[in-house]
């Protein structure tokens, strides 16, 4: 810092503030712990603040243990890990060609891309095309219409292209081909790049609803998101219900459930996340030089 | 073998390291440097099949579309379904419910994330201040369904808290959600819960690019701290607050209907009801989707959105003499 200096009435003040921001952004989600831990007897209608009322692990119980609830979580880590895997390949196969200054209809590569960048068809015909295409009931209706975007193409491109020159001459001096100088050296170089956006890709598939919801109709097929859906906003607990083992457990509600459920889905990504923030900022600040 | 090699490493040099330099035939640039067209593929296939042929599928909206006769053998109606929008009962509500949201979102969601990054500028502690924007990042990663999710247990009327602080002071207990009033403040309070963490990170970043020499002859010239974020933090991020304003102003009728179709039930279409809503509903929830109508109607908004965003650009040029072209 430029200046040492004792704290003021406004860094006092300043520190509140940050402090009660903090606990409005984690109140939610402890609260939430507290209720999946909660005794669903004890509970009732009683509100979690944030200690769980009782303890009982039941709901953890019959949500691991229930092999359609189980199929909701597994396809969800397909879709997710499938969807960011088919994004990073693509998107770096088409970045890497337009590095080469001269390479030839690059020029009408790009203008095609910016000019998506700008107008769409919008949600009805991107709709009718993944139906005409019988993508339908597919993971593909899901993982490839966002595969491509411009904007990462663009900013895939900046990333490749600062790369020194001399690496990639040194590579093909051993006689290695574009596909080896992409694998063996460019995407090694990016990983910084390639984590940040994997990070994105993959949050934006686990958290979807939307596109899971209008494209899979087969309940078998559909992600933990749509499970959520169902038993958080449109409070259809059906899928609990019908549960195999439900009968085993007793003592269940379904506030200790909703509780649970949205525990099992957001652990993975918040722990993930707070490791892969030091590269937020740099990939934030390659996309906003570009933009 | 090692002769191929060498062959093979002698091409390699001429596409790789030379070619820059190279002033050749389309063809040869192709038969030379196959692997790069091929790589361009996947990418120019799915550019194609998700990106164009949606926005050929346009041309649906001036047909009374019927997808067993699909685009070429459907009736055209010219301009029908616009005015049939222009018509609709729903359309006064819709426009206003949709202006109305991305009025108060310019209003309360955008300047958020500027404060906020104000405010962690100033935190000294460099431990306190790394912890505090990890948690304000949190909320990022949480899905809508989820978020949504926690706020109807929150304003729950029988077991959430805030009708439980209610009634503990006396009042009586709201159904949040079943009420119109209640919708804009949900819609908006949930948005900056969940995005103000994430978006000061643009904020921070063009923070941390100001020169500290700024700060130390600042100082010097005996400036307190609210002047110095006055004269130097604010000026100089001034370029990226106005690039995102006038996208934000370009986005004011691109609502975030996902959020919204988790919100909103009858009992509030009164106010929640937006465009893009309807189009969903009409076009790909009801039975028997009228995909022409809809898809005319988010014509219509993506021009109108279109003309905002130029026209805002073109103030933010003669204002600040930044703008996006």
């Amino acid at each position: 810092m430029w200046v040492e200096r004792r704290a003021s009435a406004f860094d006092l003040f300043n520190y509140a503030i940050m402090a009660v921001m903090s606990a409005c952004f984690l109140y939610p989600v402890v609260m939430t712990l507290a209720l999946s831990f909660s005794d669903a007897d004890q509970l009732g209608n009683a509100t979690v603040g944030i200690w769980p009322v009782g303890y009982s692990l039941n709901a953890y119980r019959l949500l691991l243990s229930d092999d359609r609830i189980l199929r909701f979580y597994l396809n969800t880590i397909n879709y997710a890990g499938t969807g960011t895997l088919i994004m990073l390949i693509s998107t770096s196969m088409m970045a890497y060609p337009l590095t080469f200054r001269d390479f030839r209809g690059g020029k009408l590569v790009s203008i095609l891309l910016v000019i998506s960048l700008f107008f769409s068809g919008g949600l009805v015909p991107t709709y009718l095309v993944v139906l005409r295409l019988g993508l339908v009931d597919t993971m593909w209706s899901l993982v490839l219409p966002p595969a491509i975007s411009a904007f990462n193409v663009m900013i895939f491109r900046t990333f490749f292209a600062n790369i020194p020159a001399s690496l990639r001459e040194s590579a093909s001096i051993d006689g290695a081909g574009h596909f080896t100088v992409l694998g063996r050296i460019i995407i090694p170089l990016s990983k910084p790049l390639l984590a940040t956006f994997a990070l994105y890709t993959a949050v934006m598939f686990w958290n979807d609803f939307f596109w899971s919801l209008i494209f899979l109709r087969d309940q078998d097929k559909q992600p933990i998101q749509l499970f959520l859906r169902r038993i958080l906003v449109l409070l259809d607990f059906r899928d609990v219900e019908n549960s195999t083992i439900l009968e085993v457990i007793q003592n269940i509600s379904s506030r200790t459930v909703k509780g649970a459920a949205v525990i099992i889905t957001i652990t993975p990504i918040l722990c993930v996340y707070p490791f892969l923030q030091k590269y937020f900022t740099k990939g934030m600040m390659i996309g906003a030089i570009k933009a | 073998m090692s002769t191929s090699n060498v062959e093979r490493g002698i091409t390699s040099i001429e596409s790789l390291g030379t070619s820059v330099h190279e002033k050749g035939s389309w063809w040869r640039y192709v038969r030379r440097n196959p692997a790069l067209y091929v790589m361009l593929l996947p990418g120019l296939l799915n550019l194609l099949l998700f990106k164009y042929l949606p926005m050929w599928g346009i041309v649906i909206g001036f047909q009374q579309f019927h997808p067993a006769l699909g685009v070429l053998g459907s009736k055209w109606v010219g301009f029908k379904h616009y005015i049939d929008f222009f018509n609709d009962p729903y359309f006064f509500r819709l426009v206003r419910n949709t202006l109305l949201l991305g009025v108060y979102t310019l209003a309360f969601s955008f300047p958020a994330p500027i404060v906020l990054a104000l405010l962690l500028n100033e935190v000294r502690s460099i431990g306190f201040k790394r912890v505090t924007q990890t948690i304000s990042y949190m909320p990022y990663f949480i899905s809508t369904v989820v978020v949504i999710g926690l706020l109807r247990e929150f304003t729950s009327p029988n077991d959430g808290i805030v009708n439980a602080a209610i009634a503990a002071l006396g009042g009586e207990r709201i159904p949040f959600f079943l009420r119109p009033l209640w919708f804009p403040p949900l819609y908006v309070i949930s948005g900056i819960w969940a995005q103000i963490g994430f978006s000061s990170i643009i904020y921070l970043a063009a923070m941390a690019n100001i020169n500290p020499e700024l700060y130390e002859s600042a100082v010097i010239d005996g400036a307190r701290r609210f002047r110095q974020v006055w004269h130097i933090t604010i000026p100089s991020i001034l370029p990226v607050i106005v690039i995102l304003f006038i996208l934000a102003v370009g986005g004011i009728l691109a609502t975030d209907f996902q959020k919204i179709l988790l919100m909103y039930s009858p009992f509030t279409y009164e106010t929640a009801d937006v465009i893009s809503t309807y189009i969903y509903r009409v076009g790909i929830e009801s039975e028997g989707s009228n995909f022409s109508y809809a898809t005319a109607v988010g014509v219509f908004t993506a021009l109108i959105s279109l003309i905002f965003l130029i026209i805002t650009n073109r103030v933010a040029k003669s204002m600040s003499e930044t703008s996006l072209w």
